[in-house]
């Protein structure tokens, strides 16, 4: 089991990437994946986050995620919001984040940490800051679920702007960097 | 073939309405149940839905419209959540005693005071005494699949009882999952035409429904509903093994998991059920004996079956999820103590409290509760867990001399 939390900021595609992350491991993959969004009083711009549980057994626990497995971090300013994202870390715990470097002062520096500039290709890929595709390849990138099943609910759910928003998801696959 | 899709538990519920062949609904909007009302509104525009959408302008309407146009001799489907199932419950009252078999889901949610969007039971504990049926889903699958079987049960000429499917707002409602969907065939299959075979209104031959009913006939009425009740206890377990036949899952009116030789057993309602088997195999790992029994038919309650699970276990805990106000126990407690009182006299369960208003339930909530029952711990009284009980005793009182309050006097 793979339990997963995603932070970000509202209307960062946060609840929207757990979705599609959800159904590229149970529909792409055929394995376990429940998403529980987090509903309370969102607004544009304000924290927010996401679980993620993954399996290859089915789900049977029903709650959110408290001792996550992988954090994914859509945007480090949650950091200055007072959004403690180290909550019910260990030392095991793999970040991943979007960053175009890591600078040494961040709380998970310690642990494993994979980044990528989802802000910049998100940019030029969307033309918008929305960093959730970039951030799913970058997460494919790092072994939690196939970049293949990741771009086939991309696909099924993204609309029109599906195209470039697998690209995005394919750089952000490609440009991971970091241990 | 069935196919296995991606949905939340909201979807789940749509599907099962469309593939149950509503011809009417009557929903008005409630967060969270908002998103049933939406999807059945797209199926009846895209045509994938056969079916009139009557846009009403309450819950109260709702339900009268619902209850209306199933006398005519269709399904006819409504959901609701919170206060809008308060704004139903004169009406529920209605569908009950006129034995209509309408199906329902019911995305619970806490009721205001104080005011909340999110889950707790306390919206259907009210309905409780009703005469509805209630069933509590613990996935997404069992959403879809228990409206399927609560029609197949309800139907029946010796039941015709309205049937509440509780779904946990948001952990449910709002949560993903993949599920089988079942074709529309298999569907038809299992669940033929709806007849109308009780009370039936025919615009062309109008007649008077539910006119006031002498004292001398009332309570020979409400003991026709007790005996709907106790044929429900039968039909249900009898649709369930026709379903586990159609579509492969099986289900019952409760389900014992890891009980046998459990020194201490937590029982409970709805998602909690997941997290307490995920504990449950957690501490069966590490050579601790507890197990948990899920209540999916709360009302008819199946007391002679979870008291025959239970006959062995040392240590039994409820954990409610509404408070069961100025009673020493919460609703589910309450029921499972007259259970074990009438069938293994001399045997109590602990009550405990947890999960109100979307405050999770999670493994830690359980881990303490089984912690305390294999302790030998005893709560005649509710315990209240994961509440700051301390800072509810202080009293926050409004300034005496502030200008608002003399305006006031």
């Amino acid at each position: 089991m793979k339990q997963i939390k995603i932070f970000g900021l509202g209307g960062q595609g946060v609840v929207t990437a757990a979705k599609v992350f959800a159904k590229a491991v149970a529909l792409g993959e055929g394995r376990n994946a429940l998403s529980i969004p987090a509903y309370g009083h969102e607004r544009r711009g304000a924290p927010v986050y996401s679980d993620l549980i993954l399996d290859d057994e089915p789900i049977k626990l029903r709650s959110f995620v408290y001792e996550p497995d992988v954090v994914i971090i859509f945007d480090l300013s949650v950091l200055d919001k007072g959004v403690d994202v180290m909550k019910g870390a260990s030392s095991d715990t793999l970040f991943i984040v979007n960053a175009e470097s890591l600078p040494a002062h961040l709380p998970f520096a310690g642990h494993p940490v994979r980044f990528v500039d989802a802000e910049k290709i998100s940019l030029e890929e969307l033309g918008r800051y929305i960093p959730n595709t970039t951030m799913l390849g970058a997460a494919a990138g790092a072994g939690l679920c196939g970049l293949e099943a990741m771009n086939e609910a991309i696909r099924t759910g993204f609309g029109a702007a599906w195209e470039a928003n697998v690209k995005s998801a394919g750089r952000g696959y490609h440009e991971l960097r970091g241990r | 073939m069935a196919k296995r899709v991606m949905l939340d538990g909201n979807e789940a519920a749509s599907e099962a309405l469309r593939l149950a062949r509503i011809k009417v609904v009557s929903a008005y909007p409630v967060t969270p149940q908002t998103p049933i009302s939406e999807k059945l509104a797209d199926y009846v525009a895209d045509g994938s839905l056969q079916a009139k959408y009557i846009r009403v302008e309450s819950e109260h309407t709702a339900m009268a419209a619902a209850i209306g146009a199933q006398l005519t001799g269709v399904r006819a489907a409504t959901a609701t959540s919170s206060i809008g199932l308060a704004l139903m419950h004169e009406i529920c009252g209605a569908a009950a005693g006129l034995r209509i078999p309408i199906v329902m889901p019911v995305v619970n949610r806490s009721l205001a005071a104080p005011w909340s969007l999110w889950c707790d039971h306390q919206d259907a504990m009210v309905e409780r005494d009703q005469g509805w049926m209630q069933l509590y889903a613990e996935n997404c699958q069992e959403v879809l699949d228990l409206i399927l079987i609560a029609y197949r049960t309800t139907e029946q000429n010796d039941v015709l009882l309205p049937v509440m499917v509780c779904l946990d707002g948001f952990f449910l409602s709002h949560t993903t999952e993949a599920i089988m969907l079942p074709e529309q065939a298999e569907v038809d299959a299992y669940l033929p035409p709806y007849i109308n075979k009780n009370l039936r209104l025919d615009p062309d031959d109008p007649m008077f429904i539910n006119a006031l009913c002498p004292t001398s006939e009332f309570s020979e009425m409400r003991y026709q509903q007790q005996i709907g009740m106790k044929n429900a206890m039968r039909a249900l377990p009898a649709s369930m093994a026709e379903f586990a036949a159609q579509f492969g899952r099986s289900y019952d009116l409760i389900e014992a998991y890891r009980t046998d030789d459990a020194e201490a057993v937590l029982i409970g309602l709805g998602t909690m059920c997941g997290t307490m088997k995920y504990v449950v195999d957690k501490y069966r790992a590490a050579g601790r004996k507890v197990g948990m029994v899920k209540i999916l038919s709360y009302r008819p309650f199946p007391v002679e079956r979870l008291c025959a699970a239970l006959e062995n276990v040392p240590n039994i805990g409820v954990l409610d999820r509404s408070a069961g106000l100025g009673n020493i126990g919460g609703p589910v407690c309450t029921d499972v103590r007259a259970a074990l009182s009438t069938y293994l006299p001399g045997r109590s369960a602990s009550s405990f409290l947890a999960g109100l208003a979307g405050r999770d339930i999670t493994p830690g909530t359980v881990s303490r509760a089984f912690d305390l029952l294999l302790a030998g711990e005893k709560f005649s009284k509710t315990f209240w867990m994961d509440t700051n009980t301390d800072a509810a005793l202080t009293m926050r009182t409004a300034p005496a001399t502030s200008a608002g309050q003399k305006e006031v006097l």
